[in-house]
């Protein structure tokens, strides 16, 4: 997950994050494998930090209640709540993703599970018509519902699937961060050609991510009020823009709590079918 | 040059009307040509267009015939290596009841990955239009429809349209508006997206989809990308580019076309022999002036060109009038077309634009000039041959060669033994069949003069008998001037040859649908789910047979499923029915095979198939077929032919447990309802409306409905038979108005004279009615017995080349019976001005000659 980049602790990207971090996923991924080759030190040193910070966010579950806040390139602002529920963490971790408003929208729900070595599976559940749909993996750089995230955003992909380079350090907002170029690795499918993460030296966590499709940055992740919950620096807000668009989405947690009891069979299909 | 504007103009100008009825044939012909082959033209662009505008950028489409395949068939083919996006499809037209707007082609698709394929352009940027994506995909009755269908409706984001749904009628949402161009185009506007998962419901489609649109990967050849897919996933798919779906709409505008050959072609013969007619009596009449010019020294070749250059020249202004007229008919007839094919296959395409094609109107304007010019040859030759002396003594025009009517009689001999030959010893093949069409009907042509000699003349006592002076002028007039008889009499007998045999295959067709549908569709009552038996959009989940054989009164329920899948690259319809109930019930014989071919079917050991089907493709009782089927190939065998009129392009009729089997298809289209004996149907119908009254989009029809709308769509089908007919008629009738016309003043001499020595404008009168009344019988006794010739072939060629039905040969008595008030109350009509205008005209000019 893209999004999740950084498991700030949105719930999706939480768990993701975590993963994320990792992988940094989809989004962080790139450049690795050119930067390796030229400076195996520092893409040594990237993927160590990488690592780092995957490991910081783990988690045995998340949960928060998210605000989505879509504002278009003309200001107009639509809100959308949802609950998020993980199991798991980075490449091994399934969520469940349930829209609680608009009241259009309530009930629809998306089911991700993530693996460590490809792509994630999704599906969406549309209560009115009672029906799955799946998220091919062609869909994957399709917007996720009009938000400025894209499905692979929503992914949390193992560090393993990408290739790390340090870019050096630089300070984002007054922060020291390092910057770390990430690719995916070959054959490892992504939208983004690169991702660039700058990571906080003094906790680990990501202050932001800018993703590349060849030279041209596509997309700026931001994350802020960063807080340490249950022992996890977690940002409460991401704020995901898409240049192009000229469109921002900002995604707040609420409710967020780590490490709480699920079970694995209400993140199946048929608990999706069942409305969990 | 120069003798054109000395000789040929003025002699134009003089006469006027002449000219103008002898280029009607042309302008008539070449009309019917232009005009049916626009309009075919226009409703194949318009329908090709919309394809390619819905089909985006997609590759290849992958489809199992109108059946759809199950969801699981997009995943497969979506982690296929060469396949970069494969999205599915689901595109069927409904009726939105908006007023004027009629159908609405839903283009239903997964928004989440579609726009890879498609640009929808939405208003406003992108999704933003759509006021929410999720909110479109969360509700089900989320639309987005195209500003040209939004403007003309008033509608706006949040509207409402009304839609008939599998569950009654439903009101959807308006959630985006695309902007004008590309995609919005398709359908002439009338085109409206909506979640795929949500149309599966709305047209009762389970988990199946139409379609799947793909795009390959860089660097995959079309050819490798198609052949992969198609190999992997197996014979009952079909896998090509979205251009060959134009493949069914051509197959059936084929029919109109070959229909407008074959009347275009008679419009032109008709129309060869009116210029031969008025060319012949120009150069009768232009004898002096021939002689003069000869006697002045103009060549015999320079004679001959002149002439050649005139028909040559009305056969220009008449292709051009006509090529007029052709594009003006091509509106009204595509719009005909198009409605017909909405009607008859639930295709529906509105035909705003008509493609004119540059090389049908240079083919139409050859056409047209060349019949005239060939019209032209022989008049032509014998100006050339004009000798001047004789030509400058006055009175000595006619002429009647002896040794010509026996050669013609011998070649037609020829001919005629010829066509018999082809006849008994051609057997299947279309050359030798063709070869013996066209030398019966040469043979035929060179007997009317012959014909209509002995005929007149066989009438000459009776006409004396009538009017002693003006039946015996009468008579005597039209044969002295056989050229000019016959050529009249011919292009009579060929639009009356025309008339028949048209009217003869639409009997034949009536008869046989009548035939069918007291058969085959005796069901009391039929539960359809739209008001056209066609429409095979929405289908019925198989459950709602079992609700309908627990409604009081109702004694039985067949389900019935039927498609269209490609067999041999060809549309073929498959109707599966309890094969078992339908013989107890509705048992056609069988054209070949076994009695108890439906208990075979029921037991699944094999398929019966409508006679056209199996006489298009050579097929008879105990062969084997291969139906490429979504379980693989199946071997059938043919365990029976009957005949049925369920599709134009065949039908396998097959049990439908071996269907659902071989398809995974169990929903149902149609379902007959037998009532228990002693009810009234329109009671049990009462109880099925109420039963599901809102809660399931469905239509009763009772049988005396279900015949009528068949009845309704046969009389549409042979609407452009009758149009033609009426062309034919018209072409007879404008043939003897030209007849009579320059016969009257070709006659202006004689006529004086009979005035000069005593008599009376009445007698005068009376002879030129006679004569056009001997005119009509004489051509409508030759027409109907050409015509009974053309029927044989016709039938024939509509069986082995068009439509593959066998259909009886039945001579139409009632619209000859129609014929002859009507042709010989044109002719009567057609030859008062005539016989006005040779007793008002002045003597001393018409005896000027002498």
């Amino acid at each position: 997950m893209t999004i999740g980049i950084r498991d700030s602790g949105l719930g999706i990207r939480e768990a993701t994050l975590t993963r994320r971090i990792r992988a940094l996923p989809a989004t962080i991924a790139l450049g690795a494998a050119l930067a390796l080759a030229a400076r195996p030190a520092a893409a040594q040193e990237g993927r160590q930090i990488m690592e780092e910070a995957q490991k910081r966010t783990q988690a045995d579950s998340q949960h928060y209640e998210g605000l989505l806040q879509v504002v278009d390139s003309k200001g107009k602002i639509s809100d959308k709540r949802w609950v998020y529920d993980r199991l798991g963490s980075h490449g091994r971790s399934r969520s469940v993703l349930t829209f609680v408003q608009p009241a259009e929208v309530k009930g629809v729900a998306l089911l991700i599970v993530n693996f460590p070595d490809r792509a994630s599976d999704q599906w969406m559940w549309t209560p009115a018509i009672q029906r799955e749909r799946r998220i091919a993996l062609q869909d994957r750089s399709t917007r996720f519902f009009g938000t400025d995230f894209s499905f692979e955003d929503l992914e949390e992909r193992d560090t393993g699937q990408y290739d790390y380079a340090m870019f050096g350090e630089e300070s984002i907002e007054g922060v020291a961060c390092w910057k770390i170029e990430s690719r995916p690795r070959k054959g490892k499918s992504s939208q983004y050609t690169s991702s660039i993460v700058w990571v906080r030296k003094d906790n680990y966590a990501f202050q932001r991510i800018e993703n590349y499709i060849r030279d041209t940055v596509v997309r700026r992740l931001k994350y802020s009020k960063l807080e340490n919950v249950q022992g996890i620096w977690t940002a409460r807000v991401l704020e995901m823009a898409d240049l192009k668009r000229n469109s921002r989405t900002i995604l707040t947690f609420e409710k967020l709590e780590y490490n709480i009891p699920m079970k694995e069979e209400n993140f199946t299909l048929q608990a999706l079918r069942r409305g969990q | 040059m120069m003798l054109l504007r000395l000789i040929t103009w003025p002699y134009v100008r003089r006469h006027r009307l002449r000219t103008v009825l002898t280029t009607v044939g042309i302008v008539l012909g070449v009309a019917v040509f232009v005009g049916m082959h626009t309009a075919n033209q226009s409703v194949l662009f318009a329908f090709y267009k919309t394809i390619d505008r819905i089909a985006g950028k997609a590759e290849l489409q992958i489809t199992a015939g109108e059946g759809g395949f199950p969801e699981s068939v997009l995943e497969q083919v979506q982690a296929m290596p060469e396949v970069k996006v494969a999205v599915p499809v689901i595109e069927a037209p409904v009726d939105t009841n908006l007023k004027g707007e009629g159908n609405l082609l839903i283009l239903a698709v997964d928004m989440t990955g579609d726009r890879s394929l498609r640009d929808y352009d939405l208003e406003g940027g992108e999704e933003a239009v759509v006021d929410d994506p999720l909110v479109f995909l969360a509700q089900p009755d989320s639309l987005i429809v195209t500003r040209e269908f939004a403007d003309r409706n008033g509608l706006q984001t949040g509207a409402k349209v009304p839609m008939r749904t599998m569950d009654g009628e439903k009101l959807f949402t308006v959630r985006g508006i695309m902007k004008s161009g590309g995609l919005t185009q398709a359908f002439g506007g009338n085109l409206a997206v909506m979640d795929i998962y949500a149309a599966q419901t709305v047209f009762g489609r389970g988990r199946t989809f139409d379609r799947v649109d793909l795009a390959l990967n860089e660097g995959v050849p079309l050819a490798d990308g198609r052949a992969a897919i198609g190999r992997r996933l197996g014979p009952g798919y079909q896998v090509d580019p979205p251009s060959s779906r134009g493949q069914q709409i051509d197959s059936v505008i084929r029919v109109y076309s070959f229909t407008a050959n074959v009347n275009s072609a008679f419009a032109l013969f008709i129309g060869m022999f009116i210029i031969y007619n008025s060319f012949s009596i120009a150069v009768a009449q232009r004898r002096r002036e021939i002689g003069i010019l000869r006697a002045l020294g103009a060549s015999r070749g320079q004679i001959r060109t002149l002439f050649l250059v005139e028909s040559g020249l009305a056969g220009l202004v008449g292709s051009l009038l006509g090529l007029g007229f052709g594009v003006l008919l091509s509106r009204g007839l595509a719009l005909y077309v198009s409605g017909l094919i909405a009607g008859v296959y639930g295709l529906a395409e509105r035909t705003t634009e008509i493609a004119t094609e540059p090389r049908l109107m240079l083919f139409g304007l050859l056409m047209g000039v060349t019949t005239s010019v060939i019209a032209g040859l022989v008049p032509a030759r014998n100006a050339a041959r004009v000798d001047p002396i004789q030509a400058l003594q006055k009175g000595r025009y006619q002429v009647l060669s002896a040794g010509e009517n026996r050669i013609r009689r011998v070649a037609a001999i020829i001919l005629g033994g010829a066509s018999l030959l082809s006849l008994v010893l051609g057997g299947r093949s279309m050359i030798l069949f063709y070869a013996g069409f066209v030398t019966s009907l040469l043979a035929l042509l060179l007997l009317s003069p012959t014909g209509a000699l002995w005929l007149t003349r066989a009438l000459r006592p009776l006409l004396r008998r009538l009017r002693p002076v003006e039946g015996a002028l009468a008579a005597d007039s039209l044969i002295q001037a056989p050229r000019r008889t016959s050529a009249t009499v011919t292009a009579l007998m060929l639009s009356l040859a025309l008339v028949i045999g048209m009217g003869g295959i639409a009997k034949a067709v009536s008869d046989s649908i009548l035939d069918w549908t007291t058969t085959a569709l005796n069901p009391d009552l039929f539960v359809t789910a739209s008001q056209s038996l066609t429409e095979r959009n929405f289908r019925f989940p198989s459950s709602l047979g079992d609700a309908l054989e627990r409604i009081e009164g109702v004694d039985e329920v067949q389900r019935v499923r039927s498609h269209r899948v490609n067999y041999q690259g060809s549309p073929v319809m498959i109707v599966a029915v309890e094969a078992k109930s339908l013989g107890d019930r509705a048992r056609r014989p069988p054209v070949e095979g076994p009695p108890e071919m439906y208990e075979l079917a029921a037991q699944g050991k094999g398929v019966i198939l409508s006679d056209n089907f199996a006489s298009l493709r050579g097929l008879h009782y105990g062969d084997t077929i291969e139906l490429a089927t979504p379980t693989g190939v199946h071997r059938v065998p043919v365990i029976g032919l009957v005949v049925d009129w369920s599709d134009q392009q065949g039908a396998i009729l097959m049990d439908r447990a071996s269907y659902i089997r071989w398809w995974g298809d169990d929903t149902v289209n149609v379902f007959r309802i037998y009532v228990e004996p002693g009810v009234p149907p329109m009671d049990v119908r009462a109880r099925i409306i109420e039963r599901f009254a809102g809660t399931q989009r469905l239509f009763v029809l009772t049988n005396r409905e279900v015949r009528s709308w068949i009845t309704a769509l046969t009389e549409q089908w042979m609407g452009l038979a009758y149009a033609q007919i009426a062309i034919a008629v018209l072409v007879a009738i404008l043939g003897i108005v030209n007849t009579l016309t320059v016969s009257i003043i070709d006659r202006r001499r004689e006529l004086g004279v009979l005035q000069a020595v005593g008599g009376l404008r009445n007698q005068i009168r009376r002879t030129i009615w006679m004569e056009a009344l001997t005119i009509g019988i004489v051509g409508l006794v030759l027409g109907f017995a050409v015509g009974s010739v053309t029927l044989h072939y016709v039938l024939e060629i509509s069986q082995r080349a068009v439509t593959g039905m066998s259909l009886p040969y039945k001579f139409p008595w009632a619209i000859a019976g129609l014929l002859v008030p009507l042709i010989l109350g044109s002719a009567f009509v057609a030859s008062l001005w005539p016989a006005e205008s040779a007793v008002r005209g002045s003597l001393v000019e018409a005896l000027e000659y002498e």
